[in-house]
C-alpha cells in the first residue's frame, strides 16, 4: 500500500493538535491563553509573593525563568506525549501499513509547533512590558531551539518504542522528566551553582541549547562550541533512535 | 501489459511471541535489540503461498483462528511475515476492519480525510471525490458529527465509502460485508460487482460462502494455519463446508445425515384430501388440516401451520407450542395434529397451507410442507381476510 505520506502525516498532525482542546469551550483559543496565564503566574510569584533575583542580570525574574522554561517544555512536552505516540495509535497501526515513525513524528510535530508559537507569544508579552530582551540574538535562540527539537524527536522515537514493550516506560519517564527538569539550568543560573555541581551539569547535553537561548536573547554571546557539541550528542542519538525504529519496525505489531 | 500477478504469496509462516508472563516483554525487547529470534512463539501460519492476478478473485476461508486475517495483514503490509515473502503490486486498498483508525472523537469527515490520505490519496484528489463518498455513504448531517455517534452501520457505510472512492487495483477486504442493513449490503455487493467486471482484483475473507461463491473465482481453505484445499471457489467451498459437516456430526452424539432430517412432514391431509394437490375451500367454509409429522429420536415435536398468500405474504400462523397442544402419538415415531379452522375468513383467491416440523422445543425448523389451497367465492371487499366489523347506528 502507497499511502500519501506527506498528506497522512498533514492529517496526523491535525489530529493532534484537534484533539488537544477537542470538546473545551475556548477551543483553540487555549493555544493562546496557557503561555499567557503561565507568564502572569510566574511574574505574580516571583515579582510580587517572592520576589527573586537568579543572577546578577538586569532581566526580572519571571523573563529569566520564561527563557529557560519554554526550551524545556519544548523538549519535556515532545517527550511525554511521544512516548505514548505508538500505542494510542495501535488500532491504526494494526491495521493500515503507514511508516510507523509517522505516528511519532507527528505527535512531536504537533507538540514542537504549539510550544514554539507559546513561545515567540511569551517573547512578544516580555517585549510589550519593556523586558530588554536582544533581539539580534534571534537567530542563536533559533539555533538553540533546532538542537532542543533533535533531542526531542530523538527521545521521542526511542521512547516510543520502548513503551511499545514495556509499558512502564510511559510512567517513569514522567518523573525523569522532573529530575531533568532540575538538572537544567532553568530555575537558577549555573554560575550560582557550586564550582563541583556546576561541572557534573555539563553532563547534561540539554544544558547547553537551553542556555543558548536565554544567553542570546538577554544580550550575551552564546557558547558555541557547547551547543555544537550538543548537537553533535543529539545527532548522534537521533540516528542511534531511527537505528532502534528500524531494528523493532517488523516487532512492533507483535506487541502493540 | 505484462501477466505479472498482484499479488505474490511465497511460503509465509507467522509466528507470534509468547506474552503471558510479565518477564516475557522484556526479554522480547532484548532479543529484538540483540536481533534474534524471539525463543517462544505461536504459530498462526505456516507454508501459506499463492498469486493473484489482476481481474482475479480470492477467497480465503475457514474457520474462526484459522489465520485468514493474519494472511491478510501480512498481505497488506502491517504485519511482517516470519518466514517467507509476499510482493504487492499497483495500489492495495484494505478494509481489513470496520473503519479502522477511525478516531471516536473526530468527526466523520476529519475521518475520512485521514482514512483517504492513509489510502494514497492526497489532498486534491479527494476534494474531488468528497461528494461521491459522501453520496455512498449516505449518512447525511452524521458526517459532521464525531464518530462515537455513530452506530456500527454507519461507521460501515463511510469506511466503503472511501474505499469505493479510492477504487484500488485491489481490494482486500475482512468479513466487513457482514455489517449494515440488507439495503446497503446489496450496495456493497453491487459496487463490488461492479469493481470486478470492470477489471479490479479482489481479497476476500467471509465466513458467508454465498458472498464467497458470488464474488470470488478461487479460493484458499485455511485450516489451523496452513492451506487445507487450493483452487476453483466451488470446489473449496464445497470441501469446506463437507469438512464442517462431518466435524458438527463428530460433536452431536446422534447420527445425522442430510437426506433425512430429524423431523419431518409425513403427510398432509386437507378436508380429507390425502396427497399434494390443491384443495378448493369455499370462503367462509371449514378446513381440517390433518398432519402427520416424523420423529426420528421418537421425541415429539411440534407442529407449525402457516397461512401463506399464493405471492409468498403470510397470513397467519400459529404452532402447537403456542396453544400448548400435545401431539398424538401414532406410534412408529409419527405423531399427529389436527388443526381446524371453521368459518374460514379469508377473501377469495390463491392460498398456500403449510406445516412444518420442528423440534420438541419448538425452536428449529426441519421440514416444511406446502399444499395449494383456492378459497372460492365472491367478494367485493378488499384485502385477504374478512374482519369481524359492525357498523355503528346514529343511537349507538
Amino acid at each position: 500500500m502507497v499511502p500519501a505520506t506527506r498528506a497522512v502525516f498533514r492529517e496526523l498532525l491535525r489530529r493532534e493538535l484537534e484533539e488537544r482542546y477537542r470538546g473545551s469551550l475556548l477551543g483553540a483559543a487555549w493555544l493562546v491563553l496557557l503561555p499567557l496565564l503561565q507568564l502572569a503566574v510566574l511574574a505574580w510569584v516571583f515579582g510580587q509573593l517572592m520576589p527573586a533575583r537568579a543572577h546578577a542580570g538586569t532581566l526580572p525574574y519571571a523573563a529569566f525563568l520564561a527563557l529557560g522554561l519554554w526550551p524545556w517544555n519544548l523538549f519535556a512536552n515532545a517527550a511525554n506525549r511521544g512516548v505514548t505516540a505508538l500505542t494510542d495509535n495501535a488500532a491504526l497501526i494494526g491495521k493500515v501499513a503507514v511508516p510507523h515513525t509517522l505516528y511519532v513524528d507527528a505527535r512531536v510535530a504537533a507538540s514542537v509547533a504549539v510550544d514554539l508559537a507559546g513561545f515567540v507569544l511569551v517573547l512578544a508579552v516580555l517585549l510589550a512590558f519593556g523586558v530588554g530582551l536582544a533581539p539580534w540574538g534571534l537567530p542563536g535562540a533559533a539555533a538553540g531551539l533546532a538542537v532542543v527539537a533533535v533531542y526531542a524527536l530523538a527521545a521521542a522515537r526511542l521512547l516510543a518504542v520502548l513503551q511499545v514493550f514495556l509499558r512502564d516506560i510511559a510512567a517513569v519517564i514522567g518523573q525523569l522528566l522532573v529530575l531533568g527538569f532540575f538538572l537544567t539550568p532553568i530555575l537558577y543560573d549555573r554560575s550560582l551553582l557550586p564550582a563541583a555541581a556546576a561541572k557534573w551539569l555539563a553532563l547534561n547535553p540539554l544544558v547547553a541549547p537551553v542556555e543558548t537561548v536565554r544567553r542570546a536573547l538577554s544580550g550575551d554571546a552564546p557558547d558555541w562550541v557547547a551547543l555544537g557539541l550538543s548537537l553533535a550528542v543529539g545527532a548522534v542519538l537521533l540516528l542511534l533512535a531511527n537505528a532502534f525504529f528500524r531494528r523493532a519496525r517488523s516487532h512492533l505489531e507483535d506487541f502493540l | 501489459m505484462t501477466a505479472l500477478p498482484l499479488v505474490e504469496a511465497v511460503g509465509l509462516a507467522k509466528r507470534y511471541p509468547v506474552l503471558g508472563q510479565r518477564g516475557d516483554r522484556a526479554s522480547a525487547l532484548w532479543d529484538v535489540l540483540r536481533g534474534r529470534k524471539p525463543r517462544r512463539v505461536v504459530s498462526v501460519l505456516e507454508g501459506v503461498g499463492f498469486q493473484v492476478y489482476a481481474g482475479e478473485s480470492l477467497a480465503i476461508i475457514g474457520e474462526n483462528g484459522a489465520g485468514k486475517s493474519t494472511l491478510l495483514k501480512l498481505v497488506t503490509g502491517v504485519l511482517t511475515p516470519s518466514e517467507g515473502h509476499v510482493h504487492t503490486r499497483g495500489t492495495v486498498g484494505a478494509l481489513l476492519e470496520l473503519g479502522a483508525g477511525f478516531h471516536p472523537e473526530l468527526s466523520g469527515r476529519d475521518n475520512v480525510r485521514l482514512s483517504a490520505a492513509l489510502h494514497g490519496m492526497d489532498a486534491d484528489a479527494l476534494a474531488a471525490k468528497l461528494p461521491e463518498i459522501e453520496a455512498f455513504a449516505d449518512i447525511g448531517a452524521y458526517l459532521d458529527e464525531p464518530v462515537k455517534h455513530y452506530s456500527s452501520g454507519m461507521v460501515v457505510r463511510l469506511g466503503f465509502a472511501v474505499i469505493a472512492a479510492v477504487r484500488p487495483a485491489l481490494l482486500i477486504t475482512d468479513e466487513v460485508l457482514a455489517v449494515g442493513d440488507e439495503a446497503f449490503q446489496r450496495k456493497c455487493i453491487r459496487w463490488l460487482d461492479e469493481y470486478l467486471a470492470s477489471g479490479g482484483t479482489l481479497l476476500l475473507v467471509s465466513h458467508s460462502l454465498y458472498h464467497v461463491q458470488k464474488l470470488c473465482r478461487s479460493a484458499i481453505w485455511l485450516h489451523e494455519g496452513r492451506v487445507a484445499a487450493q483452487g476453483d471457489v466451488f470446489e473449496v467451498s464445497q470441501r469446506y463446508l463437507a469438512a464442517q459437516e462431518a466435524r458438527l456430526k463428530g460433536e452431536s452424539a446422534a447420527p445425522a445425515s442430510l437426506a433425512q432430517p430429524e423431523y419431518s412432514v409425513e403427510s398432509v391431509t386437507i378436508n380429507g384430501v390425502a396427497g399434494n394437490g390443491a384443495v378448493v375451500v369455499a370462503a367462509g367454509g371449514q378446513v381440517v388440516q390433518d398432519v402427520v409429522l416424523r420423529s426420528r429420536d421418537g421425541r415429539a415435536p411440534v407442529m407449525l401451520n402457516g397461512w401463506v398468500r399464493g405471492d409468498g405474504t403470510p397470513v397467519y400462523g400459529v404452532s402447537s407450542e403456542m396453544d400448548a397442544v400435545p401431539a398424538q402419538a401414532l406410534g412408529d415415531g409419527c405423531f399427529r395434529f389436527r388443526l381446524c379452522f371453521d368459518a374460514l375468513p379469508l377473501l377469495p383467491g390463491s392460498y398456500r397451507l403449510r406445516a412444518s416440523a420442528l423440534d420438541t422445543e419448538g425452536l428449529r425448523l426441519f421440514d416444511t410442507l406446502d399444499r395449494e389451497i383456492s378459497v372460492t367465492g365472491q367478494a367485493r371487499e378488499y384485502g385477504t381476510v374478512r374482519l369481524p366489523h359492525r357498523w355503528l347506528g346514529p343511537g349507538e
